[in-house]
């Protein structure tokens, strides 16, 4: 176990050494000088402020110099300072984090609800009207991308019923209920995708799972069917929905963006967009580098979980 | 060096003015619709009165048709008029939320620049020396008067007795003068100040400020009623510039209770604001206002019309569309002044050193479909020049001067070019011309130049390219002549001298002569424009430059620029607030509104 730990460390390291050597790398051929962007549209571009925010910047050393000197600060967890708001850029992700984390485990639990109990009901009635009922709403699910989702659960539950608000985002401080009411639309429009994915993983998984002999020897006890589904079935089916959950969790956190700017959710995704759009590239480079750090990260630590729960992948 | 130094400070009031922002004009640009010429109020001598021919009739608000099909009824009701509510009955409390289309980065005057989202907390936090009047007029705000010496080049303002800020200092005129070193070193307002020619400011007395320029300039007033004029806490400032940011001092309406950057920032009721309304109560009327950035354009009418927000900026002309189609019970505040959308030609390089390419492309501009493809059929108006049809300082000769669409003489007139074995470019006679026109990547502006790409491709002179920058990058490729056709705003409602008088100057003394024309007739006009104060003479010298505009074509114009503040039925006051005279004020232009005297209708 110790030595898949470490095969799985050095593969995590290396992956992120690639992942913030791509990022800075593709930031750097960005088209435009980026003190333009980093100076304010009116600001008074003397030829000697240029090159004060240049050797500020040491954007005139060469660019593995830089790199270095970036990647040495990074893992001291000084990822820099924005230019726009002069927020330290950790601090803009630590205060943001929880946002998108509630949105995406909000998401996923909303998905898990919805899904396991479609997935069961497809693969037990499985070529009945059931199965095909609900095998269209998981394709509606995969169809939709979930920011057009999401306006219609504005115009459904904002515009026409008017029982939720369009945006407004509550933190949790202003209280349980209103933070509630301003997360659910925005979780909801990012479980519509999840919940397709998972239940028809949990289909595929429990039709295979119903032809074992051992479920037909518990049918033969005369266990009830609910029992057979959720005590024999659905356990070793779940293993591989773990695995897909994991992924698509850190999946999540960064493809909030789209969601977050639609419902104006002030998480890591929303404060990218607008990095981006004020070519605020230090905020950039940090929110990608560890948006693609959370994924790499959760991933490992969902193949150690799996590792270590099925003997037979360890030994493998 | 100097010489550089000085043209790059130069650059900046019009880099604001002239900035080619899709999401709006910037902190320049803030200003009424119509009259642009100084006043001061209870001094002698006056400064130039304009004609209030911008005081139209006013209609009613334009209020949302119920339903559909009823919404041809407000196509062409471009602009809300101004005017004071007197039927509804004020009162004190509310609280309201306010939906943006961006967050404002900062909130420190003299460094973060401000467009209309963030004019909405800069306005309701800080006062400004000087405002303008719905007659266009600039008047004492802060200020109590404001009195020129004779040729213009010393300003004496007198501040009004015992305002404080909201921190409890005094306002004095030895705090203005504290201002001014922090304002010069700003990324804003250094700039303002350098375009201005604002050399010392100085107390001279406990509440009388002294301004001297380097030249005369008899739209001062104007200068004040911007950035410059924006007066905050210099102490608090110098102590903390970047905790400023987000805990402000100013003298304004609101202070800032809690602010959480990109999703809410609270504004409570000053208790202490200086202003009373017309009769005797102490302003402001609300209790709380939020403000929300709610980037998404259909998010924010949505939480409009679901009751999410109270009140909602829009800057698009599809959006207004949305909101003008929606029905419900809504106020809908329009706005369309004389900022203008449109480009430039650089006439440094070939083809566009020559006027026959400069106007053929010109002639092929067809400003209704590039309306249209923007969605502002019966929102936006074609423009002919830097002012709107409701301004003071608008010319009918100008306007019937501008070309219309005519694709036909446009090709004639390229094909003289082309067929000129003298032509500019270099290129073989019969030869099309190749055309890099320039945006930056926002859709609407895109939907703009392809519109104008399909028209100059299908002429089958010439070859378009088309190419995008971050906005940073395409101002500064105008700042530093790195363009050719390139997309941009032009003007505002402020003083014509803010925008015209630096875009005239020669090139070589102005970067923000973007088109690199030179004129000489229209640089001494421009020049005798600020020398003195009678209006007339001031119109005519400004029409000269329109018309010259009209003959040369170093830029072209694609549509006025409409903006919206779309607002519950109860609240009241935006578009009717009062300057300390008892004069109307601007209102609300670029959907950025004054507070101080909005309430919620019980």
């Amino acid at each position: 176990m110790v030595r898949v730990i470490a095969t799985r460390v050095v593969r995590l390291v290396a992956t992120l050494l690639a992942v913030t050597f791509l990022t800075f790398t593709m930031l750097e051929f960005l088209p435009g000088d980026p003190v333009n962007a980093i100076l304010p549209p009116n600001a008074v571009r003397t030829p000697e402020l240029i090159a004060q925010v240049r050797a500020d910047l040491n954007l005139d050393d060469p660019f593995f110099q830089r790199y270095f000197a970036w990647l040495g600060d990074a893992l001291t967890g000084d990822l820099g300072q924005s230019y726009v708001t002069d927020q330290e850029v950790s601090e803009i992700i630590t205060s943001r984090l929880p946002i998108t984390l509630q949105l995406a485990v909000m998401g996923i639990l909303l998905a898990l609800i919805l899904a396991v109990p479609i997935g069961i009901l497809g693969a037990y009635k499985q070529g009945k009207w059931q199965d095909t009922v609900t095998s269209a709403g998981v394709q509606v699910g995969l169809s939709v991308p979930n920011f057009i989702f999401g306006i219609f659960l504005i115009w459904l539950f904002a515009v026409n019923l008017q029982w939720l608000p369009a945006s407004n985002w509550n933190r949790l401080s202003d209280g349980l209920v209103d933070n509630l009411k301003t997360a659910i639309l925005p979780a909801s429009a990012l479980a519509l995708t999840q919940m397709a994915i998972f239940s028809r993983l949990v289909r595929a998984d429990m039709i295979g799972t119903l032809q074992e002999n051992y479920i037909l020897s518990a049918r033969a006890k005369g266990l009830s069917n609910r029992f057979i589904l959720f005590r024999h079935a659905l356990r070793p089916s779940s293993l591989s929905l773990m695995t897909i959950v994991g992924i698509n969790f850190g999946a999540l956190l960064g493809g909030t963006v789209i969601i977050e700017t639609l419902f104006a959710v002030p998480g890591i995704g929303f404060r990218l967009i607008n990095a981006i759009n004020q070519r605020d590239i230090l905020v950039i480079q940090g929110i990608t580098v560890f948006i693609a750090a959370s994924y790499v990260l959760i991933n490992t630590l969902v193949d150690l979980l799996y590792s270590a729960l099925d003997p037979r992948i360890r030994r493998s | 060096m100097t010489s550089r130094r000085t043209r790059r400070l130069l650059a900046v009031p019009l880099a604001l003015g002239l900035l080619v922002a899709a999401c709006g004009s910037d902190d320049d640009d803030d200003g009424g619709e119509g009259t642009t010429a100084t006043t001061a109020a209870d001094s002698e001598p006056d400064t130039t009165e304009p004609e209030t021919e911008s005081t139209d009739a006013e209609p009613d608000t334009t209020e949302a048709p119920d339903g559909d099909g009823d919404a041809d009824e407000a196509e062409g009701d471009v602009d809300t008029d101004i005017e004071a509510d007197v039927e509804s009955v004020r009162s004190f409390g509310g609280d309201i939320v306010i939906g943006v289309e961006a967050e404002a980065t900062g909130l420190r005057p003299w460094e973060d620049a401000c467009a209309e989202p963030c004019l909405v907390l800069h306005r309701a936090i800080f006062d400004q020396l000087v405002e303008q009047a719905a007659d266009g007029t600039y008047q004492p705000w802060l200020a109590e008067s404001i009195t020129p010496n004779d040729d213009f080049t010393v300003w004496t303002v007198m501040l009004r007795p015992d305002v404080t800020f909201t921190d409890g200092t005094p306002l004095t005129a030895q705090t203005v003068a504290d201002m001014f070193p922090i304002q010069q070193a700003g990324a804003v307002t250094a700039g303002l100040i350098a375009g201005a020619g604002l050399e010392t400011v100085e107390a001279t007395g406990d509440l009388e400020v002294t301004y001297t320029l380097s030249s005369p300039n008899s739209a001062f007033p104007a200068v004040l009623a911007n950035a410059t004029g924006r007066v905050f806490e210099p102490a608090a400032a110098a102590a903390d510039p970047d905790g400023f940011s987000t805990n402000p001092v100013g003298t304004g309406p609101f202070v800032v209770d809690s602010r959480d950057l990109d999703n809410e920032t609270v504004l409570v009721r000053n208790d202490n604001y200086w202003l009373v309304d017309s009769e005797g109560q102490q302003l402001p009327y609300l209790d709380s206002v939020s403000v929300r950035p709610i980037p998404d354009e259909g998010t924010r009418l949505d939480a409009q019309l679901s009751g999410t927000i109270d009140v909602m900026q829009t800057l698009r002309q599809g959006t207004i569309r949305d909101a003008r189609d929606a029905g419900g019970d809504f106020t809908l505040l329009e706005f369309q002044g004389s900022n203008t959308g449109g480009g430039m030609f650089n006439t440094a390089l070939p083809p566009y050193d020559d006027v026959r390419v400069r106007r053929g492309l010109i002639l092929m501009n067809n400003q209704e479909a590039v309306i249209e493809a923007l969605g502002g059929t019966g929102i936006s108006q074609q423009t002919t020049q830097w002012f709107s049809a409701d301004s003071p300082w608008y010319s009918q000769a100008v306007a019937d001067a501008w070309p219309d669409f005519d694709f036909d003489a446009g090709v004639a007139s390229i094909t003289e070019y082309i067929n000129d074995p003298a032509r500019s470019d270099g290129k073989a006679p019969g030869e099309p011309i190749d055309v890099e026109l320039s945006c930056p990547p926002d859709p609407t502006l895109i939907a703009a130049m392809q519109v104008i790409e399909q028209v100059w491709s299908g002429s089958g002179v010439v070859n378009v390219n088309l190419t995008q920058f971050d906005q940073a990058t395409h101002i500064n490729n105008a700042l530093t002549d790195i363009h050719q056709a390139h997309c941009w705003r032009w003007s505002s409602d402020q003083d014509p001298s803010i925008s015209i008088n630096p875009f005239v100057a020669p090139p070589e003394a102005s970067p923000v002569n973007f088109p690199n024309y030179y004129n000489q007739e229209w640089f001494d006009a421009a020049q005798a424009a600020i020398q003195t104060d009678d209006f007339d003479e001031r119109k005519a010298l400004y029409e000269s430059i329109m018309l010259g505009l009209a003959e040369e074509f170093p830029i072209w114009y694609s549509g006025g620029t409409a903006t919206l503040l779309m607002t519950d039925p109860e609240i009241k006051g935006i578009n009717g607030w009062l300057l300390p005279s008892g004069d109307l004020g601007v209102g609300f232009p670029g959907a950025a509104p004054r507070l101080q005297e909005t309430w919620v209708e019980q």
